[in-house]
């Protein structure tokens, strides 16, 4: 095993990984920008080295810079967590040539799968059913306009390169198309070095539901089961749950589209962790969307099912070892459910809120993990991901996994910026969400439902009232209330410590 | 000494006896007992006045201070006019526009990002540019004017 690993990420998924690291008593190296001098994984790392300014192209994106951090800490292994360099086969043929371990696919396997469009073809003639679309990224509107009009409105712009919802954007009409290619492609551009854009067939209601997928370097390939991710914001997922309600109520699902998942990684000679994502129409048949050749933002709702940890799964195979299991060993137990906590405000059109988080209560408790990457006193910085942090829940049925994804939001106070914590409760209660009756469209559809809040109880309204009284009345008063506060008894203690 | 607090827009009147009801746990945290009933109570300053946080539910409070008979003027905007504001913090992309260009319902003039996430920003109505205050790669805050329509 490694003895030292360097995590090219930031946020709550360094710190997700460095937990894993010290979990198997491996040294962890972070790296860092200008703004993110005092960021939690900064402060969790054993070492760390600054890589550049706060834009992510001039640090975290910058291959020769994390490489030379890795050398001059001594690191034998490189994790890229997911965005970032994660799915960029030159970084991976970049740490090879350097000498380190990229802990992730092969090189040969990203550039296969990394395309969308070459993926595509791949798990076409591997045998996996496939979404009508193009098989080229559209070089030019003129050649764009053509291959929309030949699969037909609506349709679905797409960055080859991408994943987490960059450059995504769907057209309805023609006249909408142009404007859509230069947004998309720009955004593309920004995020992942490669402004090419795919279209293909939207088809309508759809659900997302995805498989995870581990092999090692001998051979062996399995599957972790589904992970139902339909709750999506501008095509970005915010909810995620382990088992998928749909496919539980048709067990042979789960098999099929484990094998053609199979199928997919085993044409690609595939080997660590990596995730095929799946379009579910409501009769069940299901389409191959992409590989993310990657860890994925929400595998913590498979490793509470499963009682796998993925992280050090990963780390396992990248040193060469063969996977601990085998397919038939891997049992499903109890449910578990995340909601992907984010600076953004969901009463304005879920735009970013970063910013300063003034105060912070953490939830906590039976079958609660809180996967983090903020503390109080962190500024957000606006260069980056919104997210903030992921809340899971485990129970031994959906409606215990969420009604305790409900006691932990509760719990939850992020205070400084606007956050969704009070979107996810309005989603949890949603009779239709109870109900597992969901597709991608269902937050638009809430949103469009969505009711003005019932007003607040008399009471409720009285106690705020007293609280932001007292506030006023300690702001005006502060020398009155230093004097008064306990930590000033324990300064006066200690200064009385140090006269002595 | 009565207060006058306005939470959300509705008055409340408050007496400082009730204070009592009130304990400061840590900073900007207040624990409130009434009638048997716990709440937690988060404050913090905003520029425009109290943000409090309690039962997952967000206020905006006012406490008006007795002595204190000021009250905040609103400004008025000139009619004809269209201040094109930033929705979030970000940078600016790019300005699509020029001072001077006539613009029709729905075109981009700007495109601000923050977190990845770009954001174009389109004339509602009708009219011309005659005031650009911002330009590609400019840091700006919420609700800061980016350009005039007229």
């Amino acid at each position: 095993m490694f003895g030292k690993v360097l995590v090219a990420n930031r946020g709550e998924i360094a710190v997700r990984i460095m937990r894993a690291l010290r979990e198997m008593n491996i040294s962890s190296v972070a790296v860092f920008s200008d703004a993110d001098r005092g960021a939690l994984h900064v402060r969790l790392a054993d070492e760390a080295e600054h890589i550049g300014p706060a834009a992510s192209a001039d640090s975290y994106l910058r291959v020769d810079r994390i490489l030379e951090a890795a050398q001059k800490h001594g690191a034998e292994a490189i994790h890229p967590g997911y965005g970032f360099l994660s799915e960029n086969a030159g970084f991976a043929a970049a740490c090879a040539d350097a000498g380190i371990v990229f802990i992730g696919p092969s090189p040969e396997a990203i550039r296969q799968l990394g395309s969308k469009t070459a993926a595509r073809i791949l798990a076409k003639r591997a045998g996996a059913p496939v979404v009508p679309g193009s098989e080229e990224p559209a070089a030019n509107v003129e050649k764009a306009r053509k291959l929309a009009r030949e699969i037909g409105y609506p349709v679905l712009l797409k960055a080859a390169a991408g994943g987490g919802g960059k450059g995504v954007r769907r057209v309805s009409a023609e006249h909408d198309l142009e404007s859509a290619i230069r947004d998309a492609s720009s955004e593309a551009e920004r995020a992942f070095h490669n402004s090419e854009i795919y279209i293909e067939k939207l088809i309508e209601k759809p659900r997302h539901i995805e498989i995870q997928i581990a092999g090692d370097h001998y051979g062996n390939l399995v599957h972790l089961g589904e992970r139902e991710c339909s709750l999506q914001r501008r095509y970005q997922k915010i909810v995620e749950e382990c088992p998928s309600p749909f496919v539980a109520r048709r067990p042979d699902m789960r098999v099929a589209m484990g094998e053609a998942a199979l199928k997919v990684a085993r044409a690609a000679g595939y080997d660590n962790l990596g995730t095929v994502e799946f379009l579910a129409d409501n009769d069940g048949n299901f389409y191959f969307l992409e590989v993310n050749t990657r860890l994925q933002v929400e595998h913590p709702v498979t490793e509470l099912v499963t009682g796998y940890d993925l992280v050090q799964l990963q780390l396992k195979i990248a040193a060469g070892e063969g996977l601990p299991f085998t397919q038939k060993d891997v049992a499903w137990r109890g449910w578990a459910m995340e909601c992907r906590v984010c600076a953004e405000d969901p009463d304005n059109q879920f735009l970013p809120s970063p910013g300063k988080i003034e105060q912070l209560r953490e939830p906590g408790g039976p079958g609660v993990r809180l996967d983090s990457g903020v503390y109080p006193g962190w500024n957000v910085p606006l260069e980056y991901d919104a997210l903030l942090a992921k809340l899971v829940t485990w129970g031994p049925d959906r409606n215990a996994a969420i009604q305790r994804l409900k006691r932990a939001l509760s719990e939850y106070g992020i205070i400084g910026i606007q956050t969704n914590i009070a979107f996810f409760l309005e989603i949890l209660d949603d009779p239709e969400f109870r109900a597992g009756d969901i597709s991608t469209e269902f937050i638009p559809h809430l949103m469009a439902k969505r009711k003005p809040p019932p007003e607040p109880a008399p009471q409720l309204e009285l106690a705020v009232a007293l609280g932001a009284l007292a506030h006023a009345r300690n702001a005006s008063e502060p020398a009155m209330i230093a004097a008064k506060s306990e930590a000033s008894r324990w300064r006066t203690a200690g200064r009385g410590q140090l006269l002595r | 000494m009565k207060w006058q607090i306005a939470v959300d827009g509705r008055t409340i009147e408050i007496d400082s006896e009730q204070l009592a009801a009130v304990r400061q746990i840590e900073p900007g945290v207040y624990s409130v007992l009434l009638d048997g009933a716990s709440y937690e109570i988060r404050v913090i300053e905003t520029p425009n006045g109290l943000s409090a946080e309690a039962r997952s539910r967000r206020f905006a409070v006012d406490v008006r201070d007795p002595r204190d008979t000021r009250r905040s003027g609103t400004s008025a905007m000139g009619s004809g006019r269209q201040n094109i504001a930033a929705p979030m913090p970000g940078k600016v992309v790019r300005v699509l526009v020029n001072v001077g260009d006539t613009v029709d319902v729905g075109q981009g003039l700007i495109v601000v990002e923050a977190m990845k996430m770009q954001n174009e920003m389109k004339a509602t109505r009708p009219g011309h540019v005659i005031e650009i205050r911002a330009g590609a790669g400019q840091t700006v805050g919420a609700g800061d004017t980016l350009l005039i329509l007229e």
